[in-house]
């Protein structure tokens, strides 16, 4: 019993705890303008552990560097992203 | 030379209407849209909450019929699609406030929608206006835009935009107007420029902040 708490406790914190990765690679849907660039780049300029935001409209997806190898996990981007106005497609992580 | 030209065009740039841009910036963002076109001139700011309404203040000057329009505006982004390499929104723009003219003044209110898709290459828009002013006037305007990228940039870069755009107004005395015009876009700029057949300035310029 004591066992199964333990690895759940685990399991929590590993779950909370933001995401180690030195950048993020984003996919997104509907990037086809440079207000569309630049409300990304406003919306992840405003997170603490995001140094730097590169839009690239060619291949439709964000990169985030982030600080000390922490990035906001998958569930914060994507809300962030949808928030703005656009659809993540998906999520890739590069240590 | 005729003296009056740059006047005018700087009276343009001073009293705006609502640019054919987003009117909905990001959330927590401002924007200021200064417009000019054939028969009005008006200048908008307002602020987006989040990326799906803003609220904010519009001033027109509508130059036919020589009146002023003062109103709070409230645009909505009331559905996107995001489809890859190309986008499409519809949009709810209303209004309500008050017209007036040298002797006599009218509460004033408006809607309409705009509906536009856009992909890196090619933009479409079309977009109507339901303008009620008591006495001083009522109308209804539909607008029309195609466009075309000569080139296609990246992020960060300078974005120019090929269109013609079309006016309808049913009843009005010039009731139909033809406008090319050029687009640019870089960062959270965009300017617009153009001239209609019969010589009314298009003038468009749009800020986030």
């Amino acid at each position: 019993m004591k066992k199964i708490l333990f690895l759940t406790a685990i399991a929590f914190i590993l779950q909370a705890t933001p995401v180690l990765a030195a950048t993020v690679n984003v996919r997104v849907s509907g990037l086809v303008c440079d207000f569309c660039a630049q409300s990304i780049k406003k919306t992840f300029g405003k997170q603490d552990s995001v140094t730097d935001v590169k839009v690239d409209l060619d291949a439709g997806s964000i990169t985030l560097t982030t600080k000390d190898n922490t990035s906001p996990d998958d569930a914060t981007i994507t809300k962030l992203i949808r928030d703005s106005g656009y659809t993540v497609t998906a999520i890739e992580r590069t240590p | 030379m005729n003296t009056k030209i740059p006047l005018i065009l700087l009276l343009n740039l001073l009293f705006a209407s609502s640019a054919m841009a987003r009117p909905v910036s990001y959330a927590d963002g401002w924007m200021a849209m200064v417009a000019n076109d054939a028969d009005r001139n008006s200048v908008e700011f307002n602020y987006s909450p989040t990326a799906f309404y803003a609220i904010g203040g519009m001033h027109e000057y509508m130059r036919g019929e020589k009146y002023n329009v003062d109103s709070l505006t409230l645009n909505i982004l009331a559905k996107r699609w995001n489809l890859p390499g190309s986008q499409a929104n519809f949009y709810i723009k209303s209004g309500i406030g008050i017209a007036y003219e040298s002797d006599r003044s009218e509460p004033a209110a408006y809607t309409g929608f705009e509906i536009d898709w856009e992909n890196r290459r090619y933009f479409t828009l079309y977009e109507n206006r339901f303008f009620y002013a008591g006495d001083i006037e009522t109308f209804a305007k539909h607008t029309a835009r195609v466009g075309i990228a000569p080139y296609i940039g990246d992020a960060g870069d300078l974005h120019t935009w090929v269109m013609l755009q079309a006016d309808y107004e049913p009843g009005a005395e010039d009731d139909f107007f033809l406008t090319p015009l050029v687009r640019f876009f870089k960062d959270d700029h965009l300017l617009e420029a153009g001239y209609n057949l019969d010589g009314a300035i298009l003038f468009n310029y749009t800020k986030q902040f």
